[in-house]
């Protein structure tokens, strides 16, 4: 039997005092994709890292095709066919497709870029795949999707044999993520291997053929796919069985505390109507373009609402004009891109904490450092915030403690009404399950949640009610002990019959 | 991880210790600066004088005003080029209004109001329709510049009432006057900044602009309103100078801007904005003030202290990204 693809035996690489990785074995066949899943901090990053060339392990050997190599720098990854689709993409926005796809190598004749076999080629990349963009674009006017799309065609472009995809789906929607899955399949059939990681567990078994779980930088278990389960792989991640979340409660939610009522622009076709009351969590579903962010963004004054839609507040009808006006009638906005619009990453824990209520710290115009420390210190605690220090940068905690700490930021200026968008975008199982528990209890607190999700299951496991979207309608609202994951796909797709939950 | 840790250099500082040094800037600056004092008062016989520190504390005053203002600025991720054309049009804006018989708080007055304006315009360009700050205060730069030397045909205003010398010539508890302003004013908003609930505002805007507006603070406001700052402190430094020199100067502070800039950022301040300290910011100023102070007295060339005072800023500039990396 051939050599596997690529043969990784002994890895080991420090960070100063801690273990990244310890002796961890790792391979891939041609056509195969396998799967890197561990909790933030188990040592998948490093392990991409390692294999791109961007850090160098301190111990073990790699093999490509059965033969020695070292990778010590990205340059000499890309020679050996290693190609690496990060997480942040890293393509030029004001360029073109094709400039981005050809970075730094585009055709050329006496120095003056041929701008016709330019696009051709990246036609010719793009077309097998069946990916149909305007190669001609700037990559900024693209949806967050396609411009995956566009780092995968560049990474093929170069020739890659190992194509290493760090949370390719975090930005797709459902019908994006089939997409790329059925591209991820193509590129498998003409014998190209894929290192896929991912903290999405239903999708990792959609695509890999092989699971390697890590734990604390070293390697669990490595198990095909037909022969685990969910369960298992879960386990093996955290060390234990997770106890699974009791599906949504049965309170009497209170009060209506924000409503939009709206029969829309184009007459009353369109349908827009919407209650959530004290004490409850509903979740909205729907697919990009079903314009359910756009819906969120009005409710809290950062746009109007779609289709001249009105939005009462505790019964009263009110016009946001901006987020400070939706703040100080104690609603609350926990943004779904923490890095880019939730957090502070340079600044201090209790500074981020602190910045929604600066003038209840202060007296005088003068922060109480004191007041905000204990603030801070007892919010940490009470999310379970991992943090090295107070005084440490928001930028050092992993992705989960960032977005708990972001979602009690939120919590410092006391909101009654709290949205929240994609509260769980990249993070792993546990700060999860953590995240859930305590936007239960702020249910259970009495606040009224209106929660935006991608991820089907988790609008199951903490919504008392789904609300599906789509192209700016509500098509459906229907008490999750009654909704199946089917049934609300084919409502968000329009692939099903019509349900008027709501006129019940 | 991130794609953009491929490919850089690979130059790290090793040393626990110097790092810790190096990455307080403001004690790094103070060491520095005695370091200057102790070797000068050794090389010449002439620097450690009260004469020549009583020399340096006044030429430096405006630029300690000026950068004041600066900082404020640069934290917040904003940028002001225009403050040394509104020191020129201020110190002239005085002598004109106290030429044509106004009295010398109403000169005063509208020389400061008028840097307010000029702030406010650049705040209103910048925040309101999105003009690039390094565009925006450009142009406001030579605009200002303009007008102030319009008024005056190019000539310095001179034959002010004597009475307007005071701030200029007055000692308070042996010190010039000029130097108390500029240390309370070093010491106010270095505190403000420090524990200030509205400028605290600064960092978060100039660390994450995005981050702030939707945490609810109100970004543009308090942007227009550093900006404002920003001008009123330039031209509040045009007037003090103007008493010192009792006349309206329409070519001062010509390329003050840069040494600002410069000393801000040797300073510890960033043009990304979101760090910097006005505490830094007037070390910074200090540290150059003594370098070319100690190259005069050493009789080099005054072309030479551009060369130094320019290979300083971006030494410190380097060693900060050093340090910086050497985190990671």
């Amino acid at each position: 039997m051939a050599a596997p693809l690529l043969e990784l035996s002994d890895i080991t690489k420090w960070y100063g005092t801690t273990r990244a990785l310890g002796d961890v074995d790792f391979d891939l066949k041609r056509g195969e994709v396998h799967a890197l899943v561990g909790e933030n901090g188990a040592g998948k990053s490093t392990l991409l890292a390692i294999l791109s060339g961007v850090v160098a392990p301190d111990k073990g050997t790699i093999n490509i095709d059965g033969r020695a190599v070292t990778i010590d720098d990205p340059s000499r990854a890309q020679a050996l066919g290693i190609s690496t689709v990060f997480q942040e993409l890293s393509l030029a926005g004001a360029l073109t497709v094709a400039e981005n796809v050809f970075v730094g190598r585009a055709p050329t004749a006496c120095g003056v870029i041929r701008w016709s076999e330019l696009r051709r080629r990246t036609q010719q990349i793009l077309s097998p795949f069946g990916i149909e963009i305007d190669v001609g674009r700037p990559v900024d006017r693209l949806p967050a999707a396609t411009r995956q799309l566009v780092e995968i065609a560049k990474a093929l472009s170069l020739d890659a044999r190992i194509l290493l995809l760090d949370e390719p789906t975090s930005a797709l929607t459902s019908d994006e993520v089939a997409a790329l899955f059925d591209i991820i399949t193509r590129l498998k059939t003409r014998g190209i291997g894929i290192v896929y990681v991912s903290h999405h567990m239903a999708e990792v078994f959609q695509i890999a053929d092989r699971i390697t779980v890590l734990r604390d930088g070293r390697r669990m278990t490595t198990r095909a796919v037909p022969e685990t389960s969910i369960d298992d792989v879960v386990r093996a991640m955290v060390g234990r069985n997770l106890e699974i979340f009791a599906a949504a409660t049965a309170l009497v939610p209170g009060p209506v505390a924000l409503a939009v009522r709206g029969n829309g622009a184009k007459g009353n076709s369109r349908h827009l109507e919407l209650e959530i009351r004290f004490g409850e969590v509903v979740g909205l579903a729907g697919l990009m373009g079903s314009r359910r962010s756009e819906l969120a963004r009005s409710l809290v004054g950062l746009q109007r609402p779609p289709g001249g839609a009105a939005i009462e507040i505790k019964g009263r009808p009110t016009r946001l004009r901006c987020l400070r006006d939706a703040m100080t009638r104690g609603i609350a906005y926990v943004p779904d891109d923490r890095k880019a619009e939730g957090l502070f990453l340079s600044m201090s824990v209790t500074d981020n904490f602190v910045v929604t209520a600066l003038r209840r710290f202060a007296r005088l115009g003068w922060i109480e450092r004191a007041a905000a420390k204990a603030a801070a210190s007892e919010a940490v605690e009470r999310f379970r915030i991992r943090v090295p220090s107070l005084a440490a940068a928001a930028g050092k905690l992993s992705g989960g403690n960032q977005q708990k700490l972001m979602l009690s930021k939120w919590l410092a200026s006391d909101p009654a009404i709290i949205v929240i968008d994609e509260p769980t975008k990249g993070v792993d199982v546990e700060a999860k399950r953590e995240i859930h528990k305590e936007v239960r209890r702020l249910a259970a607190a009495g606040k009224a949640i209106l929660l935006i999700s991608s991820d089907l299951p988790e609008l199951f496991t903490i919504s008392d009610r789904i609300v599906v979207m789509r192209e700016g309608q509500i098509v459906g609202d229907l008490p999750t002990r009654l909704a199946t994951e089917e049934s609300v796909m084919a409502l968000a797709s329009g692939t099903g019959h019509k349900h008027e939950g709501e006129a019940a | 991880m991130s794609v953009d840790e491929v490919g850089r250099w690979p130059l790290r500082i090793g040393s626990r210790v110097l790092r810790r040094f190096v990455e307080t800037r403001e004690l790094t600056l103070l060491v520095l600066i005695v370091a200057i004092i102790v070797g000068m008062s050794l090389a010449s016989p002439v620097f450690l004088s009260l004469a020549n520190f009583r020399a340096i504390a006044i030429g430096m005053a405006p630029t300690v005003i000026i950068a004041v203002g600066m900082t404020v600025l640069l934290v917040s991720g904003g940028f002001d080029l225009s403050v040394g054309s509104v020191l020129a049009l201020a110190s002239t804006v005085t002598a004109l209004l106290l030429l044509s018989g106004a009295s010398i708080p109403l000169a005063i007055l509208g020389a400061l109001a008028l840097g307010v304006i000029i702030g406010l315009a650049n705040g209103i360009v910048v925040t309101r329709i999105g003009v690039n700050p390094l565009v925006a205060t450009l142009g406001s730069m030579s605009i200002a510049r303009g007008i102030a030397l319009v008024l005056t045909e190019g000539f310095s205003l001179i034959n002010l009432p004597p009475a307007f010398g005071w701030a200029g010539r007055a000692e308070i508890l042996g010190l010039p006057f000029l130097l108390w302003v500029a240390l309370a004013l070093v010491v106010v908003f270095d505190l403000a900044m420090r524990h200030g609930s509205f400028f605290r505002q600064l960092y978060y805007i100039g660390s994450n602009e995005k981050a702030a507006r939707l945490s609810g603070l109100a970004v543009d406001r308090v942007r227009t309103l550093a900006y404002m700052l920003s001008g009123l402190l330039a031209a509040l430094a045009g007037v003090l100078l103007a008493s010192r020199l009792m006349s309206g100067t329409p070519t001062a502070g010509n390329a003050l801007e840069l040494q600002v800039l410069a000393a801000a950022v040797i300073g510890g301040a960033s043009l990304r904005g979101g760090e910097g300290t006005v505490l830094g910011a007037f070390l910074g100023v200090v540290f150059v003030a003594l370098i070319n102070n100690a190259m005069t007295m050493l009789a080099v060339s005054i072309y030479w202290q551009m060369i130094v005072t320019g290979a300083v800023l971006v030494v410190a500039v380097a060693l900060d990204m050093l340090v910086r990396r050497g985190d990671e």
